[in-house]
């Protein structure tokens, strides 16, 4: 992309309109021509997560699959198996898993806070140490079943929003309300594109995670700031693809003489330097977070992450083409 | 966009930024000042403005503690669904006085729900106290050699309480009405037969002690007592746990009134006076006519934070985030040359207005809201980069400084508001759809967020600019951070 960077782009003002030339120019990047190799490479990503997500589902965090969870901390060093063999001393079906700095986690049924307490007591005196628990979390299976219901209709209402909010926004554009839907629809699919990416990338981590058995990283689960983390993103991924539409629309009353293609190109071209340093911003900070940051963040950190990577490459290298193929499809004339 | 660089415009801005700073720091110097902790609820600080306070509020997954969601269960037949759950939040509101905690949250969640919130109590103990029953004890007053404790209400060294049969479950019905002058709040409490039988010979056997000493003897008294259990008693010995026993239940105590027994009670109605308010006899009232809760409780769902993993992690992440912060300006300046340090001052403003936002409103903090914020500066130098790469295009196309500025500015505008508003509305639905705490606070957090980063970005970064290239030393090209041709 330092090519993209270091061309300069073509001022757009009414009184130069030098855009026109700037299009013109032997074009050293080609986006919209070149657009079935970037849908190629996004069907690529999201592919296997699609496959992942159908066939081996999430790794549920405790908010989804309902029950108890316990992040306890022991005095003494202990390995998985002792735990594990005091957990089935005491008779409470659960399972155990390796945490950070030798905490471990033990998820079993439902179980409310005074049997919590009693099993934990239960678990010192079997395993012959103190237990201190750094968190533990109880949810109902009507609760779990709820927060399900509430992702998706959030997913759902911020979508229709955002379709709805762009379809008004363009408009003016030539062609009238058909070009806004065209606008709005291709942002909403740019939209779901990273969607379906940070969802397969969950679904492969969580289940690779739970497969490789690798300890000590509960990364991959799936829950109430997950969801949290695909709302962020989606506003993030709109707002990257707002920034080309709003120049297309621009460029489209300024360079009359260049066809929608071309505008369309151009555009991307003169936001591209815009998008990327945003994002590198923002992929900064979230990086620091991620690597020195609190472990009851990093989940969340990780999934912003990879959606406003993935939210960046859509706004750039497909909502755009999509728009193109769109407006193509529906005959308009520009 | 001449609106931005106009005065009026710039007085509101700069009086936000005095206000904020006020907010910001007054409350730390003046805390300082009069040797307060510098952060947290302190109780009884002046001035007093009901119970609010600036400072920040810390959510539980910082400074540990329980949250519950509870469901009501069987509620009695032929009675208002929002009623119940009204009269149970009392009830459970009550309970939870006795633990001390900074500003519980009893809460309505929807009509059937309820969500409690103690910060730095397990859940264990929070389930145990929300579960308690009130129940009333009633005592006499039988000698003691070994007790020393000389306390109010006629309690005395040399006697202590015994457990009479009269129980709590004796109870039929209990309300807070005033006494006889229409002066004092007093509860009366109706026993059913067999208690009507129990306290009418316990009142005559106290008008029976000690004969021939006057009115006032120690076994004249009679104790009304909540909760007290013969472990306390066992105690009674020890001076010190007497005397916390004895206080009264709004301090930690379980004394509820001691009085002298003039004559004998046989038609099962007591009248408790103490020293009560409306309020606190209501509060009593319903705790012994409740007894139990009316309508049972499951708990839905629980998250209990230990303060030790919440203090990590809010460390971590408050490091982490400043690391990010910090390379993110100096991107911003080795790019941007002189626009990016006034955008980076800028944010300096941006931060300042939202932490007393963060006190005034207040915003309870948690991590992910933490993350919220950190955020909201990405965009809030989103908008600056937007202006900034315009900025450059308007300068190559050959205008001047102030025009470059007011050209970027304009032109860059609507793609900053449809993308502001895009990440308003996500907010808005996390918000809205979400029950989660956590979750909550992140939608909100962003929001402000986004607004606040919105006047940073546009109005603070660029009037900084128009007062900077004002003076013809900041109009270098290299300062600019572009190259014409």
């Amino acid at each position: 992309m330092a090519e993209a960077l270091d061309r300069p782009t073509g001022a757009v003002t009414e009184e130069t309109a030098d855009t026109a030339v700037a299009a013109r120019r032997p074009r050293r990047l080609d986006i919209v021509g070149r657009r079935n190799w970037f849908f190629a490479a996004s069907l690529l990503i999201i592919l296997p997560g699609i496959v992942s997500m159908v066939f081996q589902g999430f790794l549920l965090g405790i908010d989804f699959a309902g029950g108890t969870e316990f992040n306890l901390q022991f005095s003494a060093p202990l390995s998985q198996a002792q735990v594990e063999s005091a957990l089935n001393a005491t008779d409470t079906p659960g399972t155990v898993q390796a945490g950070a700095n030798g905490s471990f986690v033990i998820r079993t049924g439902y179980a409310d806070p005074q049997h919590q307490k009693a099993l934990m007591d239960s678990l010192g005196r079997h395993l012959n140490t103190t237990v201190t628990p750094l968190d533990v979390t109880t949810v109902g299976g009507t609760i779990a079943g709820e927060t399900v219901v509430r992702a998706f209709v959030a997913i759902l209402a911020a979508s229709v929003l955002i379709l709805g909010y762009l379809t008004f926004r363009f408009r003016r554009v030539q062609g009238g309300w058909r070009s806004g839907v065209q606008f709005g629809g291709s942002a909403l699919l740019a939209l779901l594109h990273d969607v379906a990416v940070l969802g397969g990338a969950f679904s492969i981590l969580g289940k690779g995670v739970q497969l490789l058995g690798i300890p000590g990283q509960r990364l991959g689960e799936i829950d109430v700031l997950f969801m949290t983390a695909v709302l962020t993103v989606v506003g993030f991924s709109v707002h990257d693809t707002i920034v080309v539409f709003d120049r297309i629309r621009e460029n489209m009353i300024v360079a009359r003489s260049l066809t929608f293609e071309q505008v369309a190109n151009l555009s991307i071209m003169q936001t591209a330097a815009r998008s990327i340093i945003t994002s590198f911003t923002v992929v900064l900070v979230l990086v620091a977070l991620l690597i020195a940051g609190g472990d009851s963040l990093k989940g969340f950190v990780l999934a912003l992450l990879i959606g406003i990577v993935s939210g960046t490459y859509s706004s750039v290298f497909n909502a755009t083409p999509i728009l193109v193929v769109w407006r193509r499809l529906a005959g308009a004339s520009r | 966009m001449q609106l931005v660089t106009s005065w009026p415009v710039r007085i509101i801005v700069l009086a936000l930024l005095l206000g904020s700073i006020f907010v910001d720091g007054a409350a730390y110097w003046y805390r300082l000042a009069n040797h307060y902790p510098l952060t947290g609820y302190v109780s009884d600080m002046p001035p007093h403005f009901g119970d609010w306070q600036l400072y920040i509020h810390r959510g539980l997954d910082i400074q540990g503690g329980t949250h519950m969601e509870l469901q009501l269960k069987d509620p009695p037949a032929g009675r208002n669904l929002a009623d119940v759950q009204a009269e149970e939040i009392a009830i459970i509101d009550r309970r939870i006085n006795s633990l001390g905690v900074n500003e519980p949250l009893v809460a309505p969640l929807g009509n059937d729900r309820i969500v409690v919130e103690l910060a730095g109590v397990p859940a264990s103990k929070a389930q145990e106290v929300i579960g308690r029953t009130a129940r009333l004890v009633t005592t006499t007053w039988t000698e003691d050699p070994n007790s020393k404790y000389d306390g109010p209400q006629g309690v005395t060294a040399g006697y202590k309480p015994a457990i009479s049969s009269l129980s709590g479950d004796m109870i039929t019905g209990s309300q807070a009405q005033l006494d006889a002058n229409g002066v004092a709040w007093t509860v009366q409490v109706t026993f059913n037969s067999q208690g009507t039988d129990l306290f009418g010979k316990l009142t005559q056997a106290a008008v029976n002690a000690c004969p021939g000493t006057g009115t006032d003897c120690p076994k004249r008294h009679i104790g009304e007592w909540l909760d007290l259990t013969p472990d306390d008693i066992a105690h009674w010995d020890d001076p010190g746990y007497a005397a916390q026993i004895t206080q009264d239940i709004d301090h930690g105590g379980k004394l509820v009134t001691n009085p002298t027994i003039l004559d004998p009670i046989p038609s099962g109605t007591a009248v408790i006076s103490g020293n009560f308010s409306q309020s606190s006899a209501k509060d009593l009232a319903t705790l012994l006519s409740s007894g139990a809760l009316p309508a049972s409780i499951t708990i839905l769902t629980s998250t209990d934070v230990s303060a030790s993993l919440g203090a990590d992690s809010i460390k971590k992440s408050f490091a982490a985030g400043l690391l990010g912060l910090a390379v993110v300006v100096l991107f911003m300046i080795a790019y941007y040359r002189l626009p990016g340090f006034l955008a980076s001052v800028a944010l300096i403003f941006y931060a300042g207005v939202v932490l007393a936002l963060f006190k005034v409103v207040p915003v309870t903090l948690t991590l992910a809201g933490m993350a919220a914020f950190i955020l909201s500066v990405g965009m809030a130098v989103d908008a600056n980069v937007l202006i900034f790469e315009r900025f450059k295009e308007e300068m190559r196309a050959g205008r001047t400084i102030g025009a470059a500025v007011d050209a970027a500015v304009r032109r860059a505008w609507p793609a900053i508001r449809d993308s502001n508003i895009s990440t308003l509305m996500t907010s808005g639905i996390l918000y809205v759809v979400s029950t989660s705490g956590p979750v909550k606070g992140f939608a909100f957090t962003l929001a402000i967020g986004v607004a606040i980063s919105l006047i940073s970005s546009i109005v603070v970064t660029n009037n900084l600019l128009a007062i900077v290239t004002a003076g013809g030393w900041a109009r270098r090209q290299g300062l600019l951070g572009f190259s014409r041709g």
